[in-house]
């Protein structure tokens, strides 16, 4: 266990070097929601209702999916770079999970941007653009549970991405790909209830929803209390549904990496 | 008037005493605060058409700067290069035409492309001839053994055919004059060699003259005519490989520390050239006396700390010369 | 003339580096053109349930777009060069241009053509125009057509100037590459809608400080003449052109001092 947190605390001081992707971050974060919020603005101005609720629920919507889009973001090239690089069979020779290895990694990253990232981009959210508050205290408890979840979905999501590394090499082109379905989506760049219904059934069928979705209606508290249980249990299944995939996967590119000796 | 003239050549940099992080270089750019440093200070030399010399000096010590600026990628502080006539950088297009550069450490061809690819691009560049850049092409194959891989795309050369490729690419336009910057670094001995004489041809054949840069001693020996060696910005030695070769060669440097600094040292086939306290180095001839005689002879009229005795490859004569343990002979003609 | 068949060479050299890793390109330009279509497809979403936001038509958002990504993409396939200079002078490639009888823009514009971002924008950019052009009421008359050509070209060279600007400062051996793409592309972002949908400060910014505006709200604009122009002085939708040339020969005033500061100190000390 210890060695998981020395890994998460490297990766955290790691981030800390990168000093211009730290500002990028936040600034990009901004902007996104200051356009978003500009365009919902011009929607609703015409139906007399910019301070109505529905205006301040959509932008409190994009600044809470911009926000969690900004602390979810993952290196996405840390396998790639260890299978090209060779590296990866000095990993699998250490007496460690390569599994739990990366997780760790990534945890200190998110550490990393709750810290430093997170809130200096919350307190101009809430100063600039006036964010509601969660629905209630226990709404936000639900919230947090369920955000933890949404992270473990697309976690489990871009580790099969990730591994197939093994196979392809260079993998700018699936995760770019992956990065255009989840912001489509998961319902991060505009609410699935804004969607065709047709286009709502089909991501009803995937992961997606799980990850941004489902932890931004309940903050909203727009799930009724008896349907909060069915939404984090929806979460659990995709994360464990995805892991199992990702367990495959991990065997069949330990095998491959034994055989051919990396 | 010489084919190259180099006259009070100087180069000076001005080192940017630079804030660390982007607030502290764009300060640093908007206010510069520097110390200037000559890398170049006052070289002269000359160099006549169909010449083959050696630049030779430790790392940091103005060759590169000198033979960037003879390729006109850098503008010098103060002095004047001509190459036949024209400034290098001042005619930098004109110039540049006559002009072949070869970078031991970076490539000029195509990485992912088959050699030819290159050669074809280089006749658009340097508005070579096709009949020309045909007949080339051929010649060089044939010496250089390119046919085998000249259809292969580079990244899956070896790094010797590399660089014969390189060099090939390097002379299609028939330059008049040619650059190599460390044409050897990283070949094995067989490569190494087959590329010195393919040189030797080509400067025999066409009389293109021909500038190295290079730390490999033997590139100098035996490609080079003359060598001109600079140190701390300066030029110390301008003259032929056997001349230094003969001067130290044929004799070996007893360097001896002595327990006391004694006055004068008598004794017969060592001849004093340079003295630190009581550290003192001699020449002696190594077909007339034999080391061993000459340390027991020593040892017993004085009292020794340590005694070396350097080896006499040209190799090793200009690591001394570099590290100070030789003072170049005034008797040599070449020393400036 | 003979620049020009040269500058055909190096893009036939790139066009068969790009063919060597067929499978590989093909995929990146595709991953590019899902990238680019992300915000296309949430406009699309956001217009089929809306119909309009203020004044302005999914067609008419489209077309306004349409621009950002045909600039974009003519901007890349000509001057892909100056984008990567920064690797250009670290890996010492620019020190070997100086070592040839060409001018150095031209070296330096002509080596690199990046095929997959040309393709990824510019079929997006197609698409978009294919889908507008007969659809928001334009007469494609012979001036009509010269102007959009006109303005396209403008809106590269606003790009390639702030492009440009970044290269420069790698003579001193700034890097600034993060700091540009962070401006460039959030610029971009915010240029995706018709810029009167912003404060003052922002549309201000579009205009003056980094010209996105020009590159597509102006120029789309001049055909579509939504009422929110008269916000602006009507003068700006002929002005792309001269934005662009204007801008261009500032920073390259710039680039040039640039030059002379490398040709005095060089990449490193020695």
């Amino acid at each position: 266990m210890r060695v998981y947190l020395e890994f998460a605390k490297k990766s955290f001081q790691n981030s800390i070097v990168y000093r211009m992707d730290y500002f990028a971050g936040v600034i990009n974060a901004i902007v996104m929601i200051l356009v978003n919020i500009y365009i919902w603005k011009a929607i609703y101005e015409e139906e007399a209702a910019i301070e109505g609720v529905q205006f301040k629920i959509i932008v409190t919507y994009i600044i809470i999916s911009f926000l969690m889009q900004m602390v979810y973001m993952m290196d996405e090239y840390f396998i790639e770079n260890k299978v090209r690089s060779g590296l990866i069979s000095m990993d699998m020779l250490k007496p460690i999970h390569f599994r739990w290895y990366v997780f760790s990694y990534n945890i200190g990253t998110v550490v990393f941007r709750l810290l430093l990232q997170f809130t200096p981009a919350i307190i101009v959210s809430i100063f600039l653009f006036n964010l509601l508050g969660p629905f209630s205290v226990l709404y936000f408890s639900y919230f947090l549970l369920s955000a933890v979840l949404g992270y473990l979905v697309l976690y489990n999501l871009n580790f099969i991405v990730w591994i197939s590394s093994f196979w392809f090499y260079w993998t700018f082109s699936l995760v770019t790909i992956k990065d255009a379905a989840v912001m489509i989506l998961s319902g991060a760049m505009i609410p699935l209830w804004f969607m065709p219904e047709w286009l709502v059934d089909f991501i009803k069928l995937t992961p997606f929803d799980a990850i941004f979705y489902i932890p931004i209606r309940v903050y909203l508290g727009m799930v009724p209390e008896q349907e909060i249980l069915s939404a984090l249990f929806r979460q659990v299944m995709w994360i464990f549904i995805l892991f199992l995939i990702g367990q495959l996967l991990w065997k069949a590119a330990t095998k491959k990496l034994v055989v051919q000796g990396g | 008037m010489a084919f190259i003239e180099v006259h009070d050549l100087v180069k000076e940099y001005k080192v940017n005493i630079r804030n660390k992080g982007l607030i502290g270089s764009i300060k640093s750019l908007l206010i510069p605060e520097y110390t200037m440093k000559s890398a170049v200070d006052g070289i002269n030399f000359t160099i006549e058409e169909g010449e083959t010399v050696g630049f030779i000096g430790p790392n940091g010590a103005g060759k590169s700067t000198t033979v960037k600026m003879l390729t006109g990628i850098l503008v010098p502080t103060s002095g004047s290069i001509t190459i036949g006539g024209l400034s290098p950088y001042k005619d930098r297009k004109l110039n540049t035409a006559k002009l072949g550069v070869v970078f031991g450490q970076r490539s000029q061809l195509w990485w992912d492309l088959p050699v030819i690819d290159t050669f074809d691009l280089l006749k658009y560049i340097y508005k070579i001839p096709e009949n020309i850049h045909k007949s080339n092409i051929e010649h060089f194959s044939e010496i250089l053994g390119l046919d085998e891989f000249i259809k292969q795309p580079v990244r899956q050369l070896s790094l010797g055919q590399r660089m014969r490729a390189e060099i090939a690419a390097s002379l299609l336009h028939n330059p008049e004059i040619i650059f190599f910057d460390e044409p050897t670094i990283g070949l094995d001995v067989v490569a190494k060699e087959k590329i010195r004489e393919f040189v030797k041809f080509i400067n025999k054949e066409r009389n293109t003259t021909m500038l190295f840069t290079t730390h490999d001693m033997v590139d100098i020996e035996k490609t080079c005519d003359r060598m001109i060696i600079i140190d701390h910005g300066k030029k110390i030695y301008d003259g032929t490989v056997e001349e230094i070769k003969d001067t130290y060669g044929g004799n070996r440097i007893l360097s001896v520390e002595f327990g006391q600094n004694y006055e004068n040292i008598l004794m017969s086939g060592l001849e004093l050239i340079e003295e630190k306290g009581n550290k003192k180095h001699f020449k002696f001839a190594k077909d007339d006396f034999q080391v061993s005689y000459l340390i027991q002879k020593l040892s017993q009229q004085y009292e020794i700390l340590d005694i070396t005795v350097q080896e006499p490859e040209i190799d090793g004569i200009i690591r001394e010369i570099y590290q100070g343990g030789i003072k170049l002979n005034e008797s040599l003609s070449g020393v400036c | 003339m003979n620049l020009f068949i040269i500058f055909y060479q190096y893009s036939k050299l790139s066009l068969k580096t790009m063919l060597e890793y067929k499978f590989d390109r093909t995929f990146i330009t595709l991953a590019i053109f899902f990238r680019e279509m992300i915000s296309v497809v949430v406009m699309f979403l956001i217009l089929t349930r809306f119909l309009h936001i203020k004044d302005w038509q999914l067609f008419e958002l489209f077309f306004l777009y349409s621009f950002l990504f045909l600039s974009y993409s003519l901007f890349i396939f000509l001057f892909a060069g100056i984008r990567d200079f920064d690797h250009m002078i670290h890996s010492g490639e620019f020190d070997r241009f100086l070592t040839r009888p060409l001018g150095l823009m031209f070296q330096i514009v002509a080596s690199r053509v990046d095929y997959p971002a040309t393709l990824g924008h510019g079929i997006v950019g197609i698409i978009l125009f294919m889908f507008t052009a007969s659809n928001v009421g334009i007469d494609w008359n012979i001036q009509n057509i010269i102007y959009y050509i006109i303005a396209l070209i403008g809106g590269a060279i606003i790009q390639a100037s702030i492009f440009m600007i970044s290269a420069s400062f790698s003579f001193w051996t700034i890097r600034v590459e993060n700091l540009r793409n962070l401006i460039f592309f959030n610029s971009r972002r915010i240029a995706g809608y018709p810029i009167s949908f912003y404060p003052s400060i922002i549309q201000k910014i579009l205009i003056f400080v980094i010209p996105f505006a020009f590159v597509n709200y102006f120029p789309a604009q001049y055909y579509l003449g939504k009422e929110d122009i008269e916000l602006f002085w009507g003068g700006y939708m002929y002005l792309t052109p001269f934005v662009g040339i204007i801008m261009f020969f500032i920073v390259y005033l710039f680039w040039k001092m640039g030059v002379r500061s490398y040709s005095s100190s060089g990449n490193s000390m020695y």
